[in-house]
């Protein structure tokens, strides 16, 4: 059952029609409304009107005991059982233009700058009246510590705690334990010594990771050389004979334009550094992508029982990024068109033109093992992560750098014998 | 793991057979362990994975347009194929226009 989005008290339902053009209703007032702001940017306000902060009551009884159902995907009231969803979050940020038609950069009000020292709130109780300090660094819910009454944080704080929408799990933590388990099995015989004897996957944390989601308007131009190769022949005689090319040199120039839809962009600076032989970020990043049209906006309530960690990066701090990745999809989207070189391309130039942007900040569910080793002096904490809504796993065990060794002895020994038989042969 | 050897082992065949030097044989070895050490290395530790974004992302795309004009001609050239060919590696940037 989900609950029909209900006007905030003298404000505008989310589906109400946009306002005539030239006419910007206040900031922060309609859900929905995209609102120019001095810097050029529209935001597009995500904030959970319906909601207040402090006490968030089960709409039927009225309880405030409530957490996520997984195997539904809803909130469930531990009173009286009644299950509803929040709004989703892609028809409050997705108004009728087309994304072919996006211009400008468009930032949900949950994606804007970051305050490193708006951190701490101060909520009222509804149910008591006492005043509650809440350091949304560290959590986004509290428990009154007079009437016991949960509060819960859906102010857009803007210290990157609180995003635009969430993507709850829909992976139970038992099924990511046999994901991971399964994973680990697979990669047992020369997995580090320490790693097998301590690996414990009932230690899996449901993690709610920060993620910048853009859709993009974008074309892009690439400029380089392309060789068809016109003859293969021979040269020279006995010792001196070689394999030589003849080939037509071409100027090649492409210009596609193209639309990207839910282009999804680690947001926190820690995760985002995928340095190999120092991290194992990219784990976490190969278990991408969520079905992130299915994020609903944003309830504090559906990180109950989860932790979860901050974006830090702005819209700002994540354009080389973005503009790195849509210049990757050009050349993936222009390599159908060079078929015909059959000896390559030398692709030497690129241009992009953005023409619209639109970023809206979530929290997506992570599942995450996490093993921390030191070899030989140096120190890291290899993950095995489970997507929390397909499942799809990845991660990185630590291996025994011995038995590699012996492996990779034998293999070269058994291939050095046939060579040499070989040579004795001939 | 056995496709990395089975490939070592053509490569050095192949260009044994190409300069007609058989010592070059017994490079195998070596190549071969060194082959079965980074297979397995990458097995576990997953190095070289990240989220193929270009192909799991919704993309919708018009037509790809553009030129070719032949400017020149390579005759009994050694290289297989043309210098710094980056045709697959979408991810390698190159000099970039405004």
């Amino acid at each position: 059952m989900t609950d029909t989005p209900v006007a905030p008290e003298g404000g505008v339902p989310a589906d109400a029609p946009a306002p005539p053009h030239g006419q910007i209703p206040p900031h922060g007032q309609v859900p929905g409304y995209a609102t120019p702001e001095p810097s050029g940017e529209a935001v597009i306000n995500t904030a959970n009107e319906r909601m207040h902060d402090g006490v968030n009551r089960c709409p039927k009884c009225g309880a405030t005991e409530i957490q996520l159902r997984v195997t539904t995907g809803m909130l469930i009231c531990l009173f009286c059982r009644h299950e509803w969803a929040e709004t989703q979050i892609e028809g409050i940020v997705a108004d009728e233009v087309a994304l072919s038609d996006l211009t400008g950069t468009t930032v949900a009000s949950g994606a804007g700058t970051i305050d490193a020292d708006a951190g701490m709130l101060t909520m009222k109780c509804s149910g008591c009246g006492a005043e509650v300090v809440v350091n949304t660094a560290e959590a986004t819910s509290s428990r009154c510590h007079w009437c016991r009454h949960v509060l819960t944080v859906n102010q857009q704080v803007p210290n990157g705690a609180v995003p635009d929408a969430v993507l709850p799990f829909s992976i139970t933590r038992d099924q990511a334990v046999e994901h991971i388990r399964a994973f680990a099995d697979k990669r047992k015989t020369f997995a580090h010594r320490q790693f097998i004897s301590e690996f414990t996957p009932e230690n899996v944390v449901g993690v709610y990771l920060p993620y910048m989601v853009v859709d993009g308007n974008v074309s892009a131009d690439v400029h380089g050389h392309g060789e068809v190769q016109t003859r293969r022949y021979t040269r020279g005689s006995g010792d001196d004979k070689e394999t030589v090319y003849d080939a037509d040199v071409y100027r090649v120039d492409r210009s596609v334009s193209f639309t990207v839809d839910d282009l999804t962009l680690e947001s926190s600076a820690e995760r985002a550094d995928m340095t190999a032989f120092v991290n194992t970020n990219n784990v976490i990043n190969t278990i991408l992508p969520f079905d992130t049209k299915n994020a609903v906006q944003w309830n504090a309530n559906y990180l109950v029982g989860y932790t979860s960690e901050r974006r830090d990066q702005d819209v700002e701090a994540l354009v080389p990024a973005l503009e790195h990745q849509l210049l990757s999809i050009a050349r993936s989207q222009v390599r159908d068109s060079i078929r015909r070189y059959d000896r390559g391309v030398r692709w030497e130039a690129e241009r992009l033109t953005v023409h619209g942007t639109r970023w809206v900040s979530m929290y997506l569910p992570v599942w995450l093992y996490s093993f921390y080793h030191e070899d030989k002096g140096r120190a890291m904490v290899h993950y095995i992560a489970v997507n929390g809504r397909t499942g799809e796993t990845m991660g990185s065990v630590p291996v025994s750098h011995g038995r590699l060794a012996l492996a990779a002895l034998a293999s070269g020994t058994v291939l050095e014998g046939i060579a040499v038989a070989i040579l004795a042969v001939s | 793991m056995n496709t990395m050897v089975i490939e070592a082992a053509h490569l050095v065949a192949q260009a044994s057979s190409e300069s007609d030097t058989p010592w070059v044989l017994l490079l195998l070895g070596p190549a071969g362990a060194a082959g079965v050490y980074w297979m397995l290395f990458r097995f576990y530790r997953n190095i070289d994975k990240s989220h193929a974004f270009e192909t799991e992302t919704l993309i919708d795309a018009q037509p790809v347009t553009g030129q070719d004009h032949k400017v020149d001609e390579v005759r009994g050239t050694k290289r297989r194929s043309i210098n710094g060919n980056n045709a697959g590696d979408h991810r390698t940037r190159v000099q970039r226009l405004h």
